[in-house]
């Protein structure tokens, strides 16, 4: 089976049209917040980054991932619509590699999503914490490297971080799809589940790596070292998640 | 067919949706945390609100700014979709009815819903308050038509925000945009309640609502503007809006 088919049944159900939509929408949060009060943080000294994303994030994690269930429940929605699903079954296809490809694309998705609000961080750090005496000169000026390189070494770090933090919850809204005939059932029990992750305090660990309350967690100080016990929980989740839907298909396989 | 009829008729299709198990997830959901946390309702004298009054206030914020219009979303993907499959909508518009009748009756079923939603949140509201009361010692229970009179004021604030959900779902026939517009509309909500412009965003007005009355009760907290002059014209205005386009798009693509 070819390797794009995943790609090819979504080009026309405007993922992708929706996808770039959804991005550059969590991307003008921070643009708008800044040019409305910028007054507010001119006098704040810290990297602009952490600046920039202590008051945003929570917002733009939030449509991130409204976004991401919703694409995940599309992506099976269009499979049990008309029941393409049965065909799949019949074609020489296991369906684990169906959800590892939807998987796959998610989180292409994802990073696309992603790339475009760092794209927007950029420019408002340019924009507003920029010029004399702004904290992107005042924390990056002298540094050994050019001021450049350590900025785009902060923004990777930050972003790759965000990318690891948001792969649980796509892939478990993707488990919740396949496994559900309707798109409301799959659709209603994210959205639960976001409601959820809004409520839980960070401060208790185990609470907090929850897949669907990851998203909202920003880089401690800045720095990844600091953040490795939820990269872990990230990865053991996915892991989890793979195994689930192995499980789920080999379950419902033997009960057809 | 006479309109009481058409309604039964449409609800009848919901039988076994299951939403009635999603919304009652939601309202239980809504209500561990603060049961958990109620010892903190003490610790909000200096805002000069009562303990009984901001354990209820706190529960039904939390509903209303999120949890409440993304499970409306929700339904109007559910009532769309239960109808789209199977082409069962073909059907209904064969049927000697006036299309725009129709429509208007899935509408009054949506919120139908949204009365359920928050008549399970106000029930798990005495269940909560009870169990509080007997762990801290403490009467959290108040009068039920003060509860109701605030679960009444929501669905009431609340009937713009429906109709503009129920239009997205008519007239955007991929479900993708129409239900990522309508959760994405959700977020802004939470800065619109914060400016002098609140009543031009419909969306914001359950939270709005909930919000002043908060204002009211703390005696230490500013109160909120409750004009009705702006607000009132323009909540009529927009549902009529909504409506009228939802009736004129209603099973136009069908009958092609």
């Amino acid at each position: 089976m070819n390797n794009i088919s995943e790609y090819k049944k979504i080009r026309r159900t405007g993922i992708l049209p929706g996808c770039l939509a959804g991005g550059i929408l969590a991307a003008l949060v921070p643009v708008l917040e800044l040019a409305v009060r910028w007054e507010r943080y001119a006098d704040i000294s810290r990297p602009p980054l952490q600046i920039i994303l202590e008051a945003d994030w929570q917002m733009m994690a939030m449509l991130n991932m409204l976004l991401v269930t919703t694409i995940a429940c599309m992506m099976y929605h269009t499979e049990y619509a008309d029941n393409a699903i049965r065909r799949i079954i019949t074609l020489p296809v296991r369906e684990e590699e169906v959800f590892f490809k939807k998987t796959l694309l998610l989180s292409v998705m994802c990073m696309s999503v992603l790339i475009i609000e760092a794209l927007s961080l950029t420019f408002c750090t340019l924009r507003w914490f920029g010029g004399e005496n702004g904290a992107y000169v005042k924390f990056y000026a002298d540094s050994f490297k050019a001021p450049y390189m350590e900025f785009v070494k902060d923004l990777f770090q930050n972003f790759g971080y965000f990318f690891c933090m948001l792969l649980p919850a796509a892939a478990v809204s993707l488990l919740f799809a396949s496994a559900c005939r309707n798109m409301w059932i799959c659709l209603g029990i994210d959205v639960v589940c976001i409601f959820m992750a809004t409520m839980i305090p960070m401060k208790n660990f185990v609470l907090s790596i929850f897949p669907f309350a990851l998203p909202f967690r920003i880089l401690e100080g800045g720095k990844a070292v600091a953040s490795l016990s939820s990269l872990a929980a990230a990865a053991v989740e996915i892991l989890l998640v793979f195994a689930a839907e192995i499980i789920f298909l080999k379950v419902r396989r033997s009960l057809a | 067919m006479s309109f009481p009829i058409l309604l039964g008729a449409e609800w009848k299709k919901l039988r076994r949706s299951k939403i009635v198990l999603i919304l009652w997830a939601a309202a239980l959901i809504l209500w561990i945390p603060s049961i958990l946390n109620a010892h903190l309702n003490f610790g909000m004298e200096a805002e000069g609100i009562s303990p009984e009054h901001n354990f209820l206030i706190q529960g039904f914020m939390g509903m209303a700014w999120f949890m409440f219009p993304a499970s409306m979303v929700v339904c109007t993907t559910l009532i769309a979709q239960t109808e789209r499959s199977g082409r069962g909508i073909l059907r209904m518009l064969a049927l000697p009815v006036g299309a725009g009748k129709l429509c208007l009756a899935k509408y009054i079923v949506l919120l139908i819903l949204a009365a359920v939603q928050l008549a399970l949140m106000t029930g798990m509201y005495y269940v909560s308050a009870s169990v509080a009361s007997q762990t801290q010692g403490y009467d959290f229970l108040l009068p039920p038509l003060f509860v109701l009179g605030q679960a009444g004021a929501i669905f009431i604030s609340a009937v713009p925000m429906t109709a503009f959900f129920w239009m997205l779902s008519v007239c955007i026939h991929t479900p993708l945009f129409s239900v990522g517009i309508g959760l994405a509309s959700i977020v802004p909500s939470v800065l619109m309640i914060n400016t002098k412009i609140w009543f031009v965003y419909p969306m914001d007005y359950p939270f709005y609502v909930i919000t002043a009355k908060y204002g009211e009760l703390a005696a230490n907290l500013t109160e909120r503007n409750m004009d009705l002059v702006p607000w009132i014209p323009i909540a009529a205005g927009f549902t009529g809006i909504c409506l009228a386009a939802a009736v004129i798009c209603f099973g136009r693509r069908e009958r092609k």
